[in-house]
């Protein structure tokens, strides 16, 4: 008969260090959307076309191109969700919150660390190898797809 | 996270890249489509025919629909004896595990008929047999953080999935690596999950109750449901999953931040 392991590995702590996880907030690029920069919320049909925008930096230098691409507005059952990505090549180099749900006290509490950690876990899982997540939330379905969107608007794929 | 952002590189952006993917709302929720293998034209389709059929499943299943079977059932405008074959399928399932959960799950969450708890793994199991009958064999599905995969995702690389920290988010708790290229499924059930169809909430004393509860074994329907009692059952849950689920490893976290594994669930673990 199998017995239950209590392997009472505190937080595993130890297991996402050796993969390579890092935790949230030190150095994160976040810029999370302030509320006077929340859309008009109207489109019905889910999304909003994302546009792609010149790099700042300078043409033709030996320094790489960064790219700037805004993914779509996705909608949630909370709200919009908007990110945009900041690309060198084919890595993301920066992610930025354009819109995320304000309605409430509860979703500024939700989004105000959600956020910045799927913002985290997108730098940090491009260099992992995670194919999909058990346990998300609508939030963070919300900011995957933006960021999908702008992943596939900037060509880049597996 | 819901779709792969590993490995990403800059594509032919004159080729089209095999498989494909795609991120749809329903239920709620939001599925994500991710295929490996199949031209992408022929994957789309696939992928289509797969959406096609949870948009098919909600309009019969939703409990907020007026119009869905559900309802009319709940209402007693419609008998369970003229239940359709897929909501007899579905309630057949759910007499599975409740029987088996000594009643930890229940169809009839606050007295008001409403198998959700079932539907949505269910429909996730069948949306993969929907992708395989269109030839794929590389794909995985995850519906709001429960996941279906099958087969390798490229010739030498098995699936991982994250687990992510019920109490902070910046962590995964866990990775588990799809055991072979055979169906895999993996369905968390936790606090950030109130589905109505948990009507026996673990007790919250301090730090005792569960933070949430991840299976794995190989079909999401079976999976998804056991998960919901599993976490219904609180700190018994995991015990539960070791004595009664052939096939099923379980990790459960507590809200204390103690994690429990059952004695198969660590031959699963990435890395």
């Amino acid at each position: 008969m199998k017995r239950v392991v209590l392997a009472l590995v505190s937080t595993v702590t130890g297991l996402v260090m050796l993969l390579g996880f890092k935790t949230h907030s030190t150095a994160a690029p976040v810029a999370l959307g302030s509320t006077g920069t929340s859309s008009t919320g109207t489109g019905s049909t889910g999304s909003t076309g994302g546009a792609t925008s010149a790099g700042p930096s300078a043409p033709g230098t030996t320094t790489s191109k960064i790219r700037t691409v805004n993914g779509h507005a996705a909608h949630t059952p909370y709200g919009p969700v908007q990110v945009q990505v900041q690309l060198s090549g084919s890595k993301i180099t920066n992610v930025q919150v354009l819109q995320h749900p304000t309605a409430s006290g509860q979703d500024q509490q939700i989004n105000g660390y959600a956020l910045p950690i799927l913002i985290n876990e997108t730098m940090t899982v491009q260099s992992a190898h995670i194919d999909s997540v058990s346990g998300a939330t609508y939030t963070s379905d919300g900011y995957i797809r933006s960021l999908q969107g702008a992943l596939d608007q900037a060509g880049i794929t597996r | 996270m819901t779709t792969p952002l590993a490995g990403f590189r800059l594509a032919h952006p004159q080729r089209l890249a095999p498989g494909h993917r795609r991120a749809e709302e329903c239920m709620g929720t939001v599925f994500s489509f991710d295929v490996r293998d199949l031209d992408a034209d022929v994957a789309a389709a696939a992928v289509d025919a797969a959406v096609r059929w949870l948009h098919d499943v909600d309009a019969r299943f939703s409990p907020y629909r007026p119009d869905s079977e559900v309802s009319a059932v709940a209402d007693g405008r419609r008998q369970l004896a003229d239940a359709s074959p897929q909501l007899r399928e579905v309630l057949s399932l759910a007499a599975e595990v409740a029987a088996m959960s000594d009643g930890a799950f229940t169809t009839t969450p606050f007295g008001r008929f409403d198998p959700s708890g079932v539907v949505k793994g269910w429909a996730i199991e069948r949306a993969a047999a929907v992708l395989v009958e269109h030839g794929a064999q590389r794909f995985s599905i995850n519906g709001g953080g429960d996941v279906q995969t099958r087969g390798f995702t490229t010739a030498a690389r098995r699936w991982q999935i994250g687990i992510s920290d019920p109490a902070d988010r910046s962590r995964l708790v866990a990775v588990v690596r799809a055991p072979s290229a055979e169906p895999m499924a993996v369905a968390t059930s936790g606090t950030a999950e109130r589905g109505a169809h948990i009507d026996r909430v673990p007790d919250d004393g301090a730090g005792g109750g569960l933070a949430s509860i991840t299976l794995v074994g190989t079909g999401l329907a079976w999976v998804d449901a056991c998960a919901t009692a599993a976490y219904a059952k609180g700190e018994d849950g995991l015990r539960w999953v070791e004595k009664r689920l052939d096939g099923v490893e379980a990790l459960a976290v507590g809200r204390d931040g103690r994690t429990a594994m059952t004695a198969g669930f660590p031959g699963l673990l990435a890395g």
